[in-house]
């Protein structure tokens, strides 16, 4: 099985901090995998670096079989890769539907499209999806006015609007409401058993183990370890920086 | 199911219904009719008429502006110069001698010629100056409108340098004032297309947060690129039409800051980010310009600044934002410009 995105060496600097040295990540098609990690271990770095948000100092990285080391982020959007942001991004000035008409899969707007009005199809995909993540009754509020914990789902649904192979999800439950966390995960679920790959970046540890299939754990910018949720939570080296590190 | 997932109460914002459609589509035809009948009632005579052509160029100005200043959130200080651009090209063209009496083009294809080659210019340069971001933008876009300035001042031979160009003149008032109505009229029209359009969202979406919206997919360099050229093709136009009117252009009155800043104050008065924004906030500009001329001579600079003042702390979505709150914020537009934009809210991230 040839993995959907895989990055080789990543590196990414800043100045004289290694913010992410030397990372090898991979995810296979459907693959539901964890990553996780002390705070500024760079996770989030590493997301940039893999979205095409920040260029790398090396290494490489590919996506559904192309080389996209290179390409510009809305290029990989257009393969399928979709992402959310720790510090959610949302359009804030519009409606909560009319954030989620912009989040279509761009690839198939060709200039009649662009030129276009948002059709019934993706109105429809719309609702759908606000429905699914419980945002029906918000679609005319401006997104700027939404909780936290509702900005996040919307970004979770303006990943989904892409029709993605693969997504990338920085803490989507933090600011969450602890009973809605719960629905995240089973909407995650389901999301993922319909065929998407999902890369997710949490502090929430039990979250990560009922849910995904393999965990990477990140340690100040490297690899620490990598493997089922069970063998990393009795890793030690992992016990030592990542809970260790925590519970001080 | 319905509920949402915080306790409050559900607000569906009614934004720019279709009541409010109506009102607007009606009272922008009755403006027009009494526009068009204008020129025809006793009294109203060539100066007044060549006034409001400059008031309905200054309108088609802003409303250009605000493509690239309201609704993509890049704020542009050179926009004066796609004007000059296009009035110096159209002059050039029309007053090309060659050997003899004989007269250059005729003003149609000079002034389509100007308003090209000012898209062409936008476009080359915005390819540039379009990654730059706030601030930065502004002042390479202000930078620009005085480079060129400069070369068009230095370069004798082919555009009288300092001492101007001459166009063979034409005086017809009334048809200028009506090609010009015409002209904005469309412009407007055209504009309020745009919005709707998947194309006019993600310019927005671009203002509101650009690493998201080309995370999602928008190629958002094509897309300001895109808009920038339009702006500046349109604003040519009008530049061309502006001197074949004038039948005279020189550095400095074809390339004006004056241009720039009312098209700012205007779109900021009206509504950035709106389609009647530009036009309401530059006519009402034009009218407390009038007033303060008249009364306040000494001081409409500080009268200007005072408005300005007022604007930010009182109506940051400008007059059409008092009936429709979909145009952008004043307040909003500066956080960003700033680099203060998408981040601000950010509900709590763990420390
Ligand atoms: N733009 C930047 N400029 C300089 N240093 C940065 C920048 N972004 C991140 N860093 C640094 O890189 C390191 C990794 O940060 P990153 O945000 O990727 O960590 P993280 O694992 O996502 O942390 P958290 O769990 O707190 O979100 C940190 O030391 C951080 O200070
Ligand atoms: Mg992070």
């Amino acid at each position: 099985m040839t993995a959907l995105l895989d990055a080789r060496g990543v590196v990414k600097r800043f100045g004289g901090l290694t913010a992410v040295d030397g990372v090898d990540i991979s995810v296979g098609p459907g693959e539901l995998v964890g990553l996780i990690g002390p705070n500024g271990s760079g996770k989030t770095t590493l997301f940039d670096c893999l979205s095409r948000i920040s260029a790398i100092d090396s290494g490489s990285i590919s996506f559904d079989g192309v080389d996209i080391t290179r390409h510009r982020p809305h290029q990989v959007a257009r393969l399928g890769l979709a992402r959310t942001f720790q510090l959610i991004r949302v359009y804030r000035e519009l409606t909560v539907s009319e954030n989620m008409e912009l989040s279509i899969q761009w690839r198939r707007v060709g200039t009649a499209r662009l030129f276009g009005r948002t059709d019934a199809a993706t109105r429809r995909r719309v609702e759908s999806l606000l429905e699914f993540l419980l945002l029906s009754g918000l679609r005319h509020e401006r997104a700027g006015a939404l909780s936290g914990g509702q900005r996040r789902l919307l970004e979770i649904g303006m990943a989904l609007m892409s029709e993605p192979k693969l997504m990338l999800l920085d803490e989507a439950t933090s600011g969450v409401n602890p009973t809605l966390v719960a629905e995240i995960a089973d909407r995650l679920r389901e999301v993922n058993a319909n065929g998407v790959a999902i890369l997710l970046v949490e502090h929430n540890v039990g979250f990560v183990a009922e849910l995904c299939h393999r965990v990477v754990v990140l340690d100040r910018g490297a690899k620490l370890a990598e493997g089922t949720p069970r063998q990393i939570m009795e890793d030690p080296a992992v016990i030592e920086a990542y809970f260790g590190a925590e519970g001080e | 199911m319905k509920s949402t997932t915080s306790g409050k109460p559900v607000f569906i914002a009614r934004r720019g219904g279709p009541r409010l459609r109506l009102v607007l589509v009606r009272v922008s035809v009755g403006l027009l009719v009494a526009l068009a009948v204008l020129p025809t009632l006793p009294g109203v005579g060539d100066s007044a008429l060549f006034t409001l052509t400059l008031m309905l160029t200054s309108v088609a100005v802003a409303v250009n502006w605000n493509l690239t200043g309201g609704f993509t959130g890049y704020v542009d200080f050179g926009h004066a110069a796609w004007f000059g651009i296009g009035a110096y090209t159209t002059a050039m063209l029309m007053s090309l001698q060659t050997n003899g009496p004989q007269i250059g083009w005729p003003a149609p294809p000079a002034m389509i010629l100007g308003a090209v080659v000012a898209g062409a210019v936008a476009a080359a340069i915005g390819r540039a100056t379009m990654r730059l971001k706030g601030p930065y933008f502004s002042i390479a876009m202000l930078g620009t409108f005085v480079a060129v300035r400069e070369i068009v001042r230095v370069s004798g031979g082919l555009t009288g340098g300092g001492v101007g160009l001459t166009l063979p003149p034409y005086l017809n008032r009334p048809l200028f004032y009506y090609i010009q109505l015409a002209l904005v009229a469309g412009l407007v029209a055209f504009t309020w297309w745009l919005r709707g359009t998947r194309f006019g969202a993600a310019l927005v979406a671009i203002r509101e947060d650009e690493v998201g919206a080309e995370m999602r997919g928008i190629n958002t360099t094509r897309l300001k690129v895109i808009v920038f050229s339009f702006a500046g093709f349109s604003t040519g136009l009008f530049g061309g039409l502006w001197a074949y009117q004038n039948t005279f252009v020189d550095p400095d009155i074809a390339f004006v800051e004056l241009r720039t800043v009312d098209a700012v104050m205007g779109t900021m008065l009206g509504g950035l980010g709106t389609v009647a924004g530009p036009v309401v906030g530059t006519v009402a500009l034009f009218w407390l310009r009038e007033l303060l001329w008249a009364n306040l001579l000494d001081y409409h600079l500080i009268a200007q600044g005072v408005l300005l003042i007022v604007i930010v702390l009182f109506l940051p979505r400008g007059l059409v934002g008092i009936v429709d709150p979909r145009g952008a914020s004043v307040t909003g537009l500066w956080r960003r410009w700033i680099g203060r934009g998408a981040r601000e809210n950010e509900p709590g991230k763990e420390p």
